[in-house]
């Protein structure tokens, strides 16, 4: 139960449909102390102000709906508690380097494009029927992926990467771990078919190793490492070419 | 408004419906899939699951066994045939994900590991550390991109099915980003939308599991079956609701009282041994764990807290951090950053709440609804798999094996089913555009949306709750048809075209609505206790004679549902006593000596 | 232009100034100056190499400049440069490198940082000492 405990929680409002810019809009919210940023949402809209829109579903950090930028950081609302920010007031803002639709929605659409674009999914390096049951892959195999696969596209990252901020094209840090998941998966082989789409320029040369994607990845995932490996795994593809009548290394 | 032709048309693309849209697409890639969702796949809420999925994989399994779990778990209420087909398809499955590229957590061997599940008598339950839904979810979204017919629609809110010539003919889909209205004409439609939990107060769910496909199947004339089965998951958060897997339990945790009491014990499911026995103690399945929570806390044997009330202790500690980090390493970091609690160190709060809804539309052996052309997979669907208390572990398997075989059915009957009249239905299209503009049309509205859905939370909290009784269930049956009738005078704030989620809570929580309803009046009219619908008024046990059937629940607009029966298919398995712990044992040493007099 | 360009819908925000809103951009920032403190030492040291092959008037004309006041400044500036330099590159490096598993267990990026430290503290001490016994 609220015990009479108030927050300021500022909000970046945009609509479209009234204004031409986004602007500033005041709110005060009672809180206890296990409340998340999230839930002091869901309170302005239930309560306060019901034309407030934000994305958001699980509230525990897993489906990558609610991030956005809480006092200029990147974060998950729901992962984020009001009590660490007291005694405001909270800032809230859409993510960072994407463009406002609505209030903290952002037009996330070419990343799912650029998602895409990777071929993210099992090229296999051999067939196997499924009559002969499941590829062996050791728990030391599983290790050299699983920490890549554990991106839940929630694009922090992307609000965190400047580059991404001044080149919209870059492919970005999720997308590229994304990419560098499948590359380490021994029972993929599409290694090539993916560096094709790494080695350009907005692919991981786009990327300046600022290194903030991996402070602020919720999961742990630590895309400038993908990124940055590759550069060695690009370069040496780029000299290996002159050696390999197909142009690639294996 | 604009329209797309599409051959198939799947309504959510999480788990099921993106098992279902690869399974069309490999039938026949030829055949256009329109794959509609109201948000963005990843964000899907199979991606919250955390166990596992069950496959009978070793040696010393069998899918009798499996079979038996199942059945017996579901308290015979489950569709015999469906189950047998259900366990002997499981493990292909599993490899098929595994071939996708799913990261099973492995044995030092390179096989797939299997874990102990609550209920199940073998270990048979594969993971992906305890993330297993996320993994699957973007593993399915990931492989589905190989397939250029699926066309999606992501971030397409469904607000109805056209309907005509007594068959489905295609839906009618809100593009969230504009407000722009889409007709998607197909000739078979598989929902694929989840289950409802957010009726309930304090559940698990994330907020887009609001029983959608299950009301527009509903209103069309589709009876919803065995909707009072809702299932209770014992170790939930306080506050949030949020889920720590069941394999918390597997691993090896214990549940304690405010006496530091492995209570379970006092309750059938014992006797308390120190490492983890199948089907005992923790390992029983949910609806007992969570009924045995509830008479917990009438004896005042559990802990309480003011800002979360009362609640229980989940053990962790003796796992040790390097384990709980390798297994449970979302546990870990939920327990951390949401409560502030390290679970090697302290034990974790945690009490039952909502999390599956076991009903559903009513689907056939073959996924198909009694509506021809129409087809339901996954949470949103009752194929009689669960019965009247689903075991962890055989939903997510349940997504694959009969999203499958749903878009295998979808593709055949398309390819026969004749075309529809293009007039008659994009009329009725525009008869749903009408009706849900009608909502922000409205200046006069007199009800607040979140009102109204809290008030019927708490009232199916304390109608449909873990124990029940009728002058309760009636009440909450009463305080629906009131909020029913508000409804009509919700008011909705935001009147922009574009991202107006204001309007789409206000189309959800008719949804809701509808959905509460069904599910309460079903639990009011089934007068025994079985599985997770448990009474407290005089019919407190089992009735095989008069309620060995199926709850058919018939919408009827504005009026309360018209509940009938249907039959339940056995096979092999005659209903029985559902006995766990020591008793199970004895239960099942019996049952050998039998077979071999 | 942006191929994205387009089909971008919504308010773009500016990007000017961008880093200066954030403390971890400050820091990427003042570690990308200290690139300019490598190339300023280079250069010092690619004037003394052509001082050197000049004769012997030139190459002491050019030690006579480093121990200037300004020069001896010039140099405490570099120095703390070229720390942070190192500080902030060996922070960074672990993330250049790809998965490594040593006895079963995965080598952190802080033992990374160590080792990078660690061999600069060896160099270092390498260095001056064969500096302090050439002095003569």
């Amino acid at each position: 139960m609220p015990d009479g405990k108030r927050i300021e929680i500022q909000v970046l409002r945009y609509r479209p449909e009234e204004e031409e810019r986004p602007v500033w809009q005041s709110y005060y919210v009672p809180y206890t102390d296990d409340m998340s940023v999230l839930q002091g949402l869901q309170y302005i809209k239930d309560e306060l102000d019901g034309t407030l829109s934000f994305r958001w579903s699980c509230r525990m950090a897993i489906c990558g709906s609610c991030g956005m930028m809480v006092n200029g950081k990147p974060e998950l609302s729901c992962q984020t508690f009001l009590r660490d920010l007291q005694p405001g007031p909270v800032r809230v803002e859409a993510l960072a380097h994407f463009p406002i639709e609505r209030d903290l929605i952002v037009d996330v659409g070419e990343f799912v494009k650029k998602l895409e674009s990777v071929k993210p999914y099992i090229i296999p390096k051999e067939p196997r029927k499924l009559s002969d049951g499941e590829y062996l892959q050791t728990p030391a195999q599983l290790e050299q992926f699983e920490q890549f696969s554990s991106c839940i596209n929630c694009m922090l990252c992307y609000a965190a990467c400047p580059q991404f901020g001044l080149n919209p094209d870059f492919t970005g840090p999720g997308v590229l771990a994304l990419a560098h998941r499948y590359n380490a998966d021994s029972r993929d082989g599409g290694r090539a078919e993916r560096m094709e789409i790494l080695s350009t320029e907005e692919g991981v040369w786009s990327c300046t190793a600022v290194g903030y994607c991996s402070e602020v990845c919720p999961k742990g995932v630590d895309p400038a490492n993908a990124v940055n490996q590759n550069k060695v795994n690009s370069a040496k593809d780029y000299f290996l070419r002159f050696l390999s009548p197909k142009g690639e290394s294996k | 408004m604009e329209t797309f032709k599409a051959d198939v048309a799947i309504i959510g693309a999480g788990g099921a419906g993106l098992r279902a849209a690869i399974a069309v697409a490999e039938a026949d890639p030829t055949l256009s899939i329109a794959l509609i969702s109201k948000v963005y796949p990843m964000r899907s809420h199979t991606v919250a699951a955390e166990g596992g999925a069950a496959a009978v994989t070793q040696a010393h399994d069998s899918l009798e066994a499996h079979f038996h779990d199942t059945v017996a778990g579901g308290d015979w209420l489950c569709e015999q045939d469906v189950v047998e087909f259900f366990v002997g398809q499981a493990h292909e499955e599993m490899v098929q994900m595994e071939h996708w590229g799913c990261p099973w957590s492995r044995k030092a061997d390179g096989r797939a590991n299997v874990r102990a599940f609550g209920g199940m008598k073998i270990e048979r339950t594969w993971f992906a550390a305890d993330k297993t839904g996320f993994h699957m979810l973007h593993t399915l979204f990931q492989t589905s991109i190989k397939y250029p017919s699926i066309k999606r629609f992501d971030e397409h809110f469904c607000c109805d099915l056209v309907v005509d010539d007594g068959r489905v003919q295609g839906v009618v889909a809100i593009e969230i980003a504009t407000g722009d209205f889409k007709l998607i004409q197909a000739k078979s439609v598989i929902i694929a939308t989840g289950g409802a939990g957010r009726v309930f107060r304090e559940n698990t769910n994330g907020g887009i599991v609001t029983g959608d496909g299950m009301a527009l199947a509903y209103r069309h004339g589709v009876p919803l079956r065995d909707m009072e089965f809702v299932q209770y998951h014992p170790t939930c958060m306080p506050g949030t609701g949020l889920l720590f897997t069941e394999a918390c339990r597997g691993e090896g945790g214990f549940l304690l009282n405010k006496d530091g009491y492995r209570y379970l014990q006092d309750y059938g499911l014992g006797p308390a041994s120190p490492t983890p026995v199948n089907k005992a103690m923790e390992l029983g399945p949910r609806d007992r764990l969570s009924q045995a929570y509830w008479h917990e806390k009438q004896k005042g044997r559990t802990l309480s807290d003011p800002r979360w009330g009362d609640y229980v202790h989940l053990d962790l500690r003796h796992l040790g951090e390097k384990k709980l980090r390798e297994r449970l390493p979302q546990i870990y970091e939920l327990a951390v950053e949401y409560l502030g609690v390290d679970p090697a160190k302290e034990c974790v709060p945690v009490l039952p709440a909502v999390h599956y809804t076991m009903g559903g539309i009513t689907a056939d052996a073959l996924t198909a609804a009694p509506l021809p052309g129409l087809y339901s997979v996954g949470e949103c669907s009752s194929v009689g798999l669960h019965g009247a208390n689903r075991l962890g572990s055989n939903s997510l398997t349940e997504l694959i094996v009969f999203g499958k075989v749903a878009g295998v059915e979808a593709a055949v009957y398309t390819k026969s089913a004749p075309e529809g009249n293009a007039k008659k239905i994009n009329m009725l299209a525009e008869e749903s555009q009408r009706k849900a503009m009608s909502f922000v049309a409205r200046t006069d509205g007199t009800e607040r949306i979140a009102t109204l859905r809290r008030e019927m939370a708490k009232s199916m909290e304390d109608g449909c709750g873990i124990y029940r009784m009728n002058d309760t269930m009636q009440a909450t049956c009463d305080k629906l048809a009131e909020l029913k009738e508000r409804y009509q005078r919700v008011q909705v704030d935001d009147h922009s075209k574009g991202w107006n989620t204001d309007w789409l809570l206000a189309i959800e929580l008719g949804y809701l609505l509808d959905v509460a309803q069904a599910m309460a009046h079903s639990a009011l009219n089934r007068k025994e206790s079985r599985g997770s619908h448990q009474r407290l008024d005089g019919y407190e046990q089992r009735d095989d004679a008069n309620f060995l059937k199926h709850s058919l629940a018939h919408y009827a607009g504005q009026d309360a549902p018209r509940i009938d029966y249907g039959p339940v298919k056995i096979t092999s398995s005659q209903p029985g006593t559902r006995a766990y712990g020591a008793a199970g044992e004895e239960a099942d040493r019996k049952a050998k000596e039998l077979a071999h007099a | 232009m942006s191929r994205y360009a387009a089909a971008r819908k919504g308010y773009v925000r500016p990007m000017q100034g961008w880093w200066r809103r954030d403390p971890f951009f400050m820091r990427y920032m003042i570690r990308e100056i200290t690139a300019f403190a490598v190339l300023a030492y280079a250069i010092i040291l690619v004037v003394g190499v052509v001082r050197l092959a000049q004769g012997e008037v030139a190459w002491n004309g050019w030690l006579a400049a480093l121990r200037s006041p300004g020069a001896i400044l010039l140099h405490v500036v570099l120095l703390v440069s070229m720390i942070e330099h190192a500080r902030s590159w060996f922070e960074i490096m672990p993330k250049t490198m790809p998965m490594m598993i040593v006895g079963g267990e995965r080598v952190e990026g802080s033992t990374i940082m160590r080792t990078g430290w660690a061999v600069s503290a060896v160099v270092t001490v390498v260095v001056v000492a064969l500096a302090w016994w050439a002095r003569s």
